[in-house]
């Protein structure tokens, strides 16, 4: 149990040693309107502070760390300290600038606005 | 080495035990070379091993070793911890409110059951469904009493953490020595 929480210690610290963390793929629902695309992700234990959004070349990457301090003897443990991450591919017409995310009850609400060249468009007809 | 492999030792008991037995079968000295080969065999299978497992670690894409991952049909995942006078036990329940949630307590029994509201927006179309988890009722038998009156319970993140004191009669008690 001490090797346990040495090895947390350190992977809070150093950058380097949080890769050595369990990593695992989040639940995810994806939603599209024609307005924005909605991605509701479950990271159950994430802080908003070890959280990532990235979104580079059309690559979304969601990273979330959960850190656990254990308390006391584990009777038994079916889930531990994890990095919670997933890549998905967005289409260009994501506006990037607008992008925003929320995180409630450890589900991570993030959208996606699309851009306003890529919504559908109601073309009028002029009677000529 | 994060963890515990056992290896195929020449020297340990199994091994000479094998020899031994070969021995007197086939009564040849050939037959220990050739158990050496394998001996050799398995070295190198131990070195392909260990590059292996340091390879998973090194890689940054999903790999689930251990047992921890191993249940992932229950839901919800819990932890049991023990500390002396009390339990605590944690869930994950990402998207639960206190208000979705019920725990009923008995003795040593304890349920935790609730239902997740279905949150999909509307006037939109659907692409992925993954988080599904409408309704779940899980019941443990904790490993002792606890005294359901002093149970805590709170919500953070979407994980329950319920500190469930044990009952009097259960407690480890300090024993002055005369």
């Amino acid at each position: 149990m001490s090797n346990r929480t040495d090895v947390m210690k350190t992977g809070e610290k150093n950058i380097e040693k949080t890769r050595k963390l369990d990593t695992v793929q989040p639940d995810v629902d994806i939603y599209e309107n024609e307005e924005e695309i909605l991605v509701y992700t479950d990271m159950p234990g994430v802080l908003k502070e070890n959280l990532k959004v990235n979104i580079d070349n059309g690559t979304l990457s969601l990273s979330g760390i959960r850190q656990l301090e254990s308390r006391g003897a584990a009777r038994w443990q079916e889930f531990g300290s994890v990095e919670f991450r997933r890549n998905f591919s967005v289409p260009q017409t994501i506006n990037v600038e607008k992008v925003y995310a929320e995180l409630r009850d450890g589900v991570l609400r993030l959208h996606l606005p699309k851009s306003e060249a890529a919504k559908p468009r109601m073309i009028e007809i002029n009677a000529a | 080495m994060k963890y515990f492999v056992p290896k195929f030792c020449p020297g340990n008991e199994k091994g000479l035990n094998i020899n031994q037995a070969k021995t007197q079968q086939k009564g040849g000295t050939h037959m220990l070379t050739r158990l050496s080969d394998i001996n050799r065999l398995f070295n190198a299978m131990d070195f392909f091993r260990n590059r292996l497992d340091s390879l998973y670690s090194d890689v940054d894409w999903t790999y689930t070793p251990g047992l921890n991952w191993a249940v992932e049909d229950r839901f919800p995942k819990t932890n049991l911890y023990e500390d002396g006078e009390l339990f605590e036990i944690r869930a994950e329940v990402p998207g639960l409110g206190k208000e979705d949630l019920t725990v009923r307590i008995q003795g040593n029994y304890l349920e935790i059951s609730g239902t997740r509201k279905s949150n999909t927006p509307e006037k939109y179309s659907i692409h992925r469904t993954e988080r599904d988890i409408t309704s779940f009722t899980r019941s443990f038998t904790l490993p002792a009493d606890v005294d359901s009156e002093k149970v805590k319970a709170t919500l953070e993140n979407g994980i329950l953490i319920m500190t469930l004191p044990k009952s009097e009669a259960v407690k480890p008690r300090q024993i002055s020595i005369a």
